[in-house]
């Protein structure tokens, strides 16, 4: 559990991912918020100085997490662990948690506020990369390994329901599943989860009918097209236009008060109508070889904490990336989370980068074949 | 042990990774599909959120007569356009717009601030006149916009506005050609769109798009702007001079079925229709008009016995005695005392009732019945005018003796004016039964380019070339010899009859003094260029008799209409002026007579009526005096 001892440079590759990103993100925050901001508080880079600054608070925990060495986060897992739980219960406490968008969410005073299911998904890819190699064989046993492991997701999965932050959840859930998958679970225990899931989901649905009539409008956008629909029609009506060429930069005619805080969630939209296919597809690309660095990491990391900590931060930023773009060009309903790295806001902005500043840090541990 | 697991970790690992690509892979393809292949569904419905439209007006075609003249053509008449989320101060805005139109101010302020992206100010702010665009124009004010409108223009007024109908407020048609080539005439309307945020403030730097109007057709008609104006002129005329009920004219060119003329009274201005009732408007009354044509009808008689090869005009005679029998019942000839002793021209001359009973006692019930379908009568023409009647004959097996005999002279069949015209235009053409039109064509308003050309339809021939040059000859006799002469006109062959038709009341009998008088006249006699048809319903203060009435109009239309075709004049039959050569006539004693009887003394004087009532109850100059023939006699009625 030492210092590793073949410690080299970060990988450039990932990092130039990132600062693309970051750079792209902040442009298109500025083109798609400048109507918004000129609108609401007379001043078109309102959105953009903010995010500026968000970016440097980023800056700062990417080099923070790049910096300490990652054995240091998996050391004080449990505390870090329970300290994210207790974040999640304290922002369902009325007073203490604000309500935002009709979730209480968040914790703090304005632009200093945070999203403690935000942290809650660190804390847990924290708290399994040092957890599940040491319960390996358990894990292959149903009630002793396989579902009280799964209660470290279950617990504050609950909790960010009682929020609602649903999106934030899925991607929460997805992450802890993947990395028990990864860890050596059996796949049958999966099959019984996934009915299990499958009738939580349900009982989740039927339990706030806005998530029904999400979905429905999901599957029948144009019914109700001022209603429901009516997020996904403001989408596609941004994304189709777009075309190969894109509209050109700064000539969204969606930003124009038709998509809502296109800064925000649907900022992915914004891009594909200015900058087109070709614009789009970079940034899939773009978060693909983050995908892929991750992953390149991951395999090559010896040491098998190390290898899940990689994992676990790849595969959030991915889900994450995933969730978020299916909602915008239709494939899934409308859940509400942000594009990592591109989306106007500072929790989530920090709270990615200070997730890939650990990637990065293990990345220097990492035994590439070929550089 | 590490190094198992370890490897399980890495399997899974690229088991992970490579779902990730698949997904990856959905995505650009969704993507690629919503940019590329749907993008353009999804540009045009976006498009439609994103824009507004000011419509632009399509022009509605022009409706033009045969030679190219402007019947109905369109004047600029912008409207008010307003979009209320661009209207700064509707306040202010509302007491600019109520200086230069007229509308009640809450009524405008309800559109200034409606919740719609384009609004009309309607109907206040349509139709605009000049000055009043300008005045728009001037203020300046955002968010109100002057839409391209126009309105229906007619240089000629109230002319042929039965035929032509008239537009509503949206340039729709809604009577006459207007509204029966209305989708080729409408055209489609086009739009100034210009881009919009959601919050519906204009984005001016974004390029407006124009999407240009594509013009109505024109609309060509056979009828003759000027002879229509004469038949017009005559019209107001006859309603100035004998105040009837109503009156008709229809002018045709015989060789062919084109309509050169129509027009009805009473009229009204197509852009001010409202101000009339709905059956002015409505009925256009030579298509309409059902009535007992009368002595007109005997055209067809005489055609039919000529035809079948059962009389020589000039060599078979007829006795009257002043009224036939006919099955117990007397039929009466309008001349008292009878005409005597007449060749079968004489009896087409005189227009001698029982003459033409025993024209079609000789034809037969069947084929008489045969003739008059095959001429058209009972069924409509197929004119391509709104509102056509079909008329009502006898049932062929409800016709006995009484009914063949009146209908041999005109009565107890209902016709229209236009079977009528179409059916004698047959008799006098050679033979040629032709649908009757007035549509010419329809071409395109740039190119000029016919869309639709109407050739003349031929029916059936009715009958032959000898027949009809022998109708044409006796129907000319009528004009220069007979009961027509009103119509003579000095340098052309006139032809034609007269007709004087009783009306039947609401109860089903005869009304008293209640006359439909016409006239059906062609020139020239051997080969007829125009017949015209003037019918003047209940005409006041005259006898009620086609002669006196009706054929002097279609005499003055006939001579102007062949002035205007520049038809070379001829010299034919002499007119017989009876009244020089002959011996004084006694005045007789009218005391007690009603106008009915008054129509026998007309041959040799002049009668002229005055006074309500049914009957003369005093006449000047006393009777038994000696006067030269043709003298006026003046009639008072009373009682």
């Amino acid at each position: 559990m030492g210092k590793n001892h073949t410690e080299k440079s970060i990988d450039l590759v990932l990092m130039t991912a990132i600062l693309i990103l970051l750079f792209v993100g902040a442009v298109m925050v500025y083109s798609s918020s400048s109507i918004w901001a000129g609108y609401q508080f007379n001043d078109e880079f309102f959105y953009l100085k903010r995010q500026i600054l968000f970016i440097g608070f980023g800056l700062f925990a990417i080099w923070f997490t790049m910096k300490v060495s990652y054995h240091h986060w998996l050391r004080f897992s449990l505390w870090i662990y329970l300290l994210c739980l207790l974040l999640l219960i304290a922002v369902l406490i009325p007073g203490v948690g604000l309500v935002r968008g009709g979730a209480q969410s968040w914790i703090g005073v304005g632009a200093f506020s945070i999203q403690p299911s935000e942290f809650m998904k660190i804390g847990l890819i924290i708290l399994y990369a040092s957890l599940l190699p040491k319960v390996q064989k358990k894990l292959k046993h149903f009630t002793k390994g396989f579902l009280p492991i799964l209660l470290f997701i279950v617990v504050p999965f609950g909790l960010m329901m009682l929020q609602p932050d649903l999106g934030t959840g899925l991607v929460f859930i997805c992450t802890g599943i993947f990395m028990i998958f990864i860890s050596g679970a059996k796949i049958k225990h999966f099959a019984i989860l996934g009915g299990a899931g499958i009738a939580g989901f349900i009982g989740l649905i039927a339990s706030a009918p806005y998530r029904m009539s999400r979905i429905h409008a999901f599957l029948n956008p144009w019914e109700d097209p001022l209603g429901d629909g009516f997020q996904i029609i403001q989408s596609l009506y941004a994304v189709g236009p777009g075309g190969l060429m894109g509209l050109g930069f700064g000539n969204s005619m969606q930003k124009y008060f038709y998509l809502p805080e296109p800064q925000n969630d649907f900022i992915f939209a914004i891009i594909a109508e200015e900058l087109g296919l070709i614009g789009s597809t970079f940034i899939l690309f773009l978060f693909f070889v983050i995908i892929w660095r991750g992953v390149l990491i991951s395999l090559h990391t010896e040491d098998i904490s190390g290898s899940l900590l990689a994992f676990g931060v790849t595969t959030m930023i991915a889900i994450q990336v995933m969730i978020n773009i299916s909602v915008v060009i239709g494939l899934i309903p409308v859940t509400g989370i942000t594009l990592p790295l591109l989306s106007y806001g500072g929790s989530s902005l920090t709270i990615t980068l200070f997730a890939l500043g650990i990637l990065l840090n293990i990345s220097k541990y990492a035994k590439f074949p070929v550089r | 042990m590490k190094h198992v697991s370890m490897l399980t970790v890495r399997r899974r690992l690229i088991i992970v990774f490579f779902l990730l690509a698949v997904y990856f892979l959905i995505m650009f393809g969704r993507l690629a599909f919503v940019q590329l292949v749907s993008g353009d569904e999804i540009m045009e419905s976006a498009e439609d959120l994103w824009t507004r439209d000011i419509p632009f007006q399509a022009e509605r075609g022009e409706i033009l007569d045969r030679n190219g003249e402007v019947l109905v053509g369109n004047t600029v008449a912008p409207s008010l356009a307003v979009v209320p989320k661009q209207i700064e101060d509707p306040e202010k805005v509302a007491d600019e717009l109520m200086s230069i139109i007229s509308i009640d101010r809450e009524k405008l302020m309800e559109h200034l601030t409606n919740n719609v992206s384009v609004e009309m100010i309607h109907p206040e702010g349509r139709k605009l006149s000049k000055t009043q665009a300008n005045e728009v124009r001037n203020l300046n004010l955002p968010g109100i916009y002057l839409a391209e409108d126009s309105t229906r223009f007619y240089p000629y007024g109230t002319q042929l506005s039965h035929v032509l109908g008239f537009t509503g407020i949206d340039n729709q048609g809604l009577a006459g050609l207007e509204a029966s080539y209305d989708d080729q005439l409408s055209g489609e309307n086009g739009a100034l769109s210009f881009f919009s945020d959601a919050k519906g403030g204009r984005m001016n730097d974004r390029s407006n798009r124009y999407t240009e109007p594509a013009d109505g057709k024109k609309l060509s008609l056979t009828i003759d702007a000027e002879i229509q104006a004469i038949v017009e002129r005559e019209l107001d005329q006859a309603v100035a001079t004998y105040n009837p009920d109503s009156a008709l004219a229809i002018v045709m060119d015989p060789q062919n079925g084109e309509i050169l003329s129509m027009a009805t009274r009473p009229t009204y201005h197509p852009n001010q229709y409202q101000s009339v009732s709905p059956e002015v408007y409505n009925q256009n009354l030579p298509v309409f008009n059902t009535f007992e044509p009368g002595s007109t009808f005997k055209i067809i008689t005489l055609s039919a016995a000529l035809e079948e090869g059962l009389i020589d005009l000039d060599k078979d005679t007829y006795y009257d005695q002043g009224y036939v029998k006919v099955d117990g019942a007397r039929l009466r000839c309008w001349h008292k005392g009878g005409h005597g002793d007449q060749t079968y021209l004489e009896v087409a001359e005189n227009s001698c009732n029982p003459g033409f009973v025993n024209l079609g006692q000789m034809v037969g019930k069947e084929r008489l019945f045969t003739y008059i379908k095959e001429y058209g009568f009972g069924k409509k023409t197929g004119i391509d005018l709104e509102g056509e009647s079909s008329g009502i004959l006898f049932k062929e097996d409800q016709v006995g003796p009484v009914e063949l005999a009146t209908t041999s002279f005109g009565q107890g069949v209902s016709v229209t004016p236009i079977q009528q015209i179409t059916a004698v235009a047959a008799a006098i053409n050679g033979g040629y039964l032709y649908e009757p039109y007035v549509v010419k064509g329809l071409y395109d308003p740039k190119t000029n380019e016919p869309v639709m050309e109407r050739e003349p339809k031929l029916k059936e021939q009715i009958i032959s070339n000898e027949t009809s040059k022998e109708v044409r000859r006796a129907l000319e006799h009528v004009v220069s010899k007979g009961t027509g002469r009103g119509a003579y006109v000095e340098g052309f062959r006139v032809g034609g009859k007269t007709g004087t038709a009783q009306k039947v009341g609401e109860d089903g009998n005869y009304l008293e003094n209640n006359h439909i008088v016409s006239f059906m006249g062609f020139a020239p006699a051997d080969k007829p260029e125009v017949l015209v048809y003037v019918a003047i319903d209940n005409p006041k203060d005259t006898v009620q008799f086609g002669g006196v009435v009706a054929s002097p109009i279609a005499g003055r239309i006939i001579d102007d209409v062949l002035s205007h075709k520049n038809t070379d004049k001829q010299q034919g039959l002499e007119k017989e002026y009876q009244w020089p050569e002959s011996p004084p006539v006694e005045v007789p004693n009218l005391i007690g007579e009603t106008t009915n009887d008054l129509q026998q003394y007309l041959s040799s004087l002049a009668i002229d009526v005055k006074g309500e009532g049914e009957k003369v109850i005093s006449q000047s100059p006393e009777s038994g005096t000696k006067v030269k023939p043709g003298s006026t006699i003046r009639v008072f009625m009373g009682e």
